[in-house]
């Protein structure tokens, strides 16, 4: 396992659409892994192959509930409600936006095994899955954002 | 997708609605409830810091900037508009939320102001707080205006009427933490079973020694999130204002005309006490405001009151003569909900009180005249101010065919006052549990 470079906005892979996964590969099993680890040693909640330069349809997401969600070829099936927060992507390092996403979602997948399952998400969780989901169709949370893209100043050591 | 720190979302979540409020005059209750509701997943710690904070720095406004203007060199209203509204917000939180660390408070400030590109004031804005906790056990506050933090025409105003004293408790209880009333629509179920469901929701219920039908509720997030609520049970209305449902005494089959009534909570109680019987029809001037009300009608379900965009200054000739009862509870200067609503403290004015009693005249001239003879029109306010109150309802006694009714009796067994016999009652705040109200009953004679 490995800690994998993350790509940043400008970077013509993260406008590109993924490819779905047909059956599991030693190289998707290690690439999930890296994810989960590249996205730790981040600091973030969530991740998507395109992120690390692969363009599959895998993305890794943690929101501290628990859980380790890994969404193959995610297929959101239904959305209700809205919250508006403020989301910060590892490709778009120093900076967040405001963005209005649904507050509860119903998402259809595979997982490490390829096995099919329904995953709903509120809250954060629902928030994570849209915006990894559209990482995997070459879109960036930075076309969504209400106002003006901020910066991020929440670590002290920037000072 | 990054991490975000939900400390500091809320805080400049807060500095946000208080800048709409303080700097571009949106009403607190509309920019408050409007946030909350769009950041409904935010923790219930967090939504009720941001409540707490927004209110709080409303309601300590006065002092906050005589302490500011204390401590600053610049002075609260030459100061940049972003970092007076955090500034204030910042003194609350130092002076009355004993909770949150100071340093706490002077830190996150000083990254908001960053944040919000005033890199050049971040020592300003530093020194200033600092020097505030420093201080702050050595404050002191030279009069009333500044110690409850009420402007000084408002309090001129009551001295005119009422003695040190009264006016000290009503001062009190703006200030103090108040739980949310609400009313019980008591044909849609019992008591019992109301205050079971809350319960069973792990509501803290306090039942009202006024009224059996309102109750205090306390420890919950969000009302929506109440099953009593949601049937359609509940209706938040604060007792003062249940007393004119009881004072109308409707009559089953009574016609009931509220014409100017969101969001609808006396037109709704009328609307329970006939008991399907009759018809309430309520009235406002916008259609925002007629929303409103029907979302209050559609949660209970009553089918005998019907909601319609009216403005009261025009005549409806279809309604001449038509009601049993007409309910005028008109625009007013808002004195008695200043713990409600504190952001009147700020723009209520002394010359708008006069404008405000014609414009309640006009609206009376134009809807006595929908009372059939022999019935009733109330006039009430949530204000105190006897130019808006007793010396309208006297001008419309002089006016107009109505006589006084006496309402002894009518408003519970713990509500008394010699007024009552004369058709009316002015609540305060504080002497009474509730709101400052007005309301007088009169009668059209035949």
């Amino acid at each position: 396992m490995a800690i994998r470079t993350v790509r940043v906005i400008g970077d013509e892979i993260l406008t590109k659409p993924c490819k779905p996964i047909n059956f599991m590969t030693p190289r998707i099993s290690n690439l999930i892994g890296d994810l989960f680890e590249t996205m730790y040693e981040n600091n973030g909640v969530g991740l998507a192959a395109p992120q690390v330069g692969i363009l599959k349809q895998v993305v890794a997401i943690d929101v501290d509930d628990g859980n380790q969600y890994v969404l193959i070829n995610p297929e959101i099936l239904e959305t209700s409600g809205s919250q508006t927060g403020q989301e910060g992507c590892l490709s778009v390092p120093g900076k967040c936006g405001v963005v209005t996403r649904p507050e509860w979602v119903k998402v259809k997948a595979f997982d490490e095994n390829m096995e099919e399952f329904i995953l709903e998400g509120e809250g954060l969780l629902a928030r994570a899955i849209c915006h990894e989901v559209d990482h995997l169709k070459g879109q960036m949370y930075v076309s969504l954002v209400e106002g003006e893209l901020m910066d991020a100043t929440e670590e002290e050591e920037e000072e | 997708m990054t991490k975000e720190k939900s400390g500091k979302n809320v805080r400049e979540l807060t500095l946000d609605i208080l800048y709409e409020i303080l700097e571009e005059g949106a009403f607190s209750h509309v920019v408050l409830s409007q946030a909350l509701s769009k950041y409904q997943y935010f923790e219930k710690s967090d939504r009720a810091f941001i409540t707490r904070v927004t209110v709080g720095t409303l309601e300590y406004l006065i002092q906050i900037d005589f302490v500011l203007d204390q401590f600053s060199k610049t002075k609260t209203e030459k100061m940049k508009p972003l970092i007076r509204t955090l500034l204030r917000m910042s003194v609350y939180q130092i002076l009355y939320m004993d909770r949150i660390p100071d340093s706490a408070v002077c830190n996150e400030a000083v990254k908001l102001a960053e944040k919000r590109r005033f890199q050049g004031l971040k020592g300003f804005v530093n020194g200033v707080l600092r020097t505030i906790s420093r201080e702050k056990e050595n404050l002191t506050f030279s009069d009333d205006s500044i110690a409850f933090s009420m402007p000084s025409w408002i309090l001129s105003l009551w001295k005119e009427t009422y003695d040190q004293s009264v006016i000290r408790k009503m001062l009190t209880w703006f200030l103090s933490e108040k739980p949310m009333m609400v009313r019980l629509n008591t044909s849609l179920a019992k008591k019992e079973d109301i205050i079971k469901s809350l319960k069973d929701q792990e509501v803290l219920v306090k039942e009202s020694p006024f009224l059996d039908t309102v109750l205090w509720l306390e420890g919950f997030d969000h009302i929506e999130s109440l099953l009593a609520f949601q049937k359609g049970w509940l209706q938040v209305q604060d007792l003062s204002s249940c007393l004119v449902g009881l004072a109308a005494n409707p009559q089953e089959g009574d016609v009931v005309l509220d014409v100017c009534g969101a969001p609808g909570g006396k037109a709704l109680h009328i609307a329970d006490l006939l008991k399907g019987t009759g018809h309430v029809q309520v009235r406002d001037v916008s259609e925002q405001k007629v929303n409103l009300i029907n979302e209050n009608i559609d949660r209970s379900g009553f089918s005998n009151l019907t909601a319609q965009v009216w403005d009261a200054l025009v005549l409806d000739e279809a309604f001449l003569e038509k009601a049993d009862i007409v309910l005028a509870d008109l625009p007013c200067s808002g004195l008695g909900i200043l713990g409600k609503k504190p952001d009147i403290k700020q723009k209520m004015k002394p010359e708008a009180l006069a404008s405000l009693a014609k414009l309640q005249r006009e609206i009376l001239s134009v809807v006595w005249q929908y009372v059939k003879p022999g019935g009733i029109l109330i006039y009430s306010t949530c204000t105190i101010d006897k130019q808006e109150n007793e010396e309208n309802m006297t001008w419309f006694l002089e006016q107009f065919p109505f006589q006084p009714v006496d309402i002894q009796g009518r408003l519970g067994e713990k509500l008394n006052c010699e007024t009552m016999k004369e058709g009316y009652l002015q609540l305060l705040p504080g002497l009474y549990p509730c709101d400052g109200f007005f309301l007088s009953v009169m009668q059209r004679v035949s």
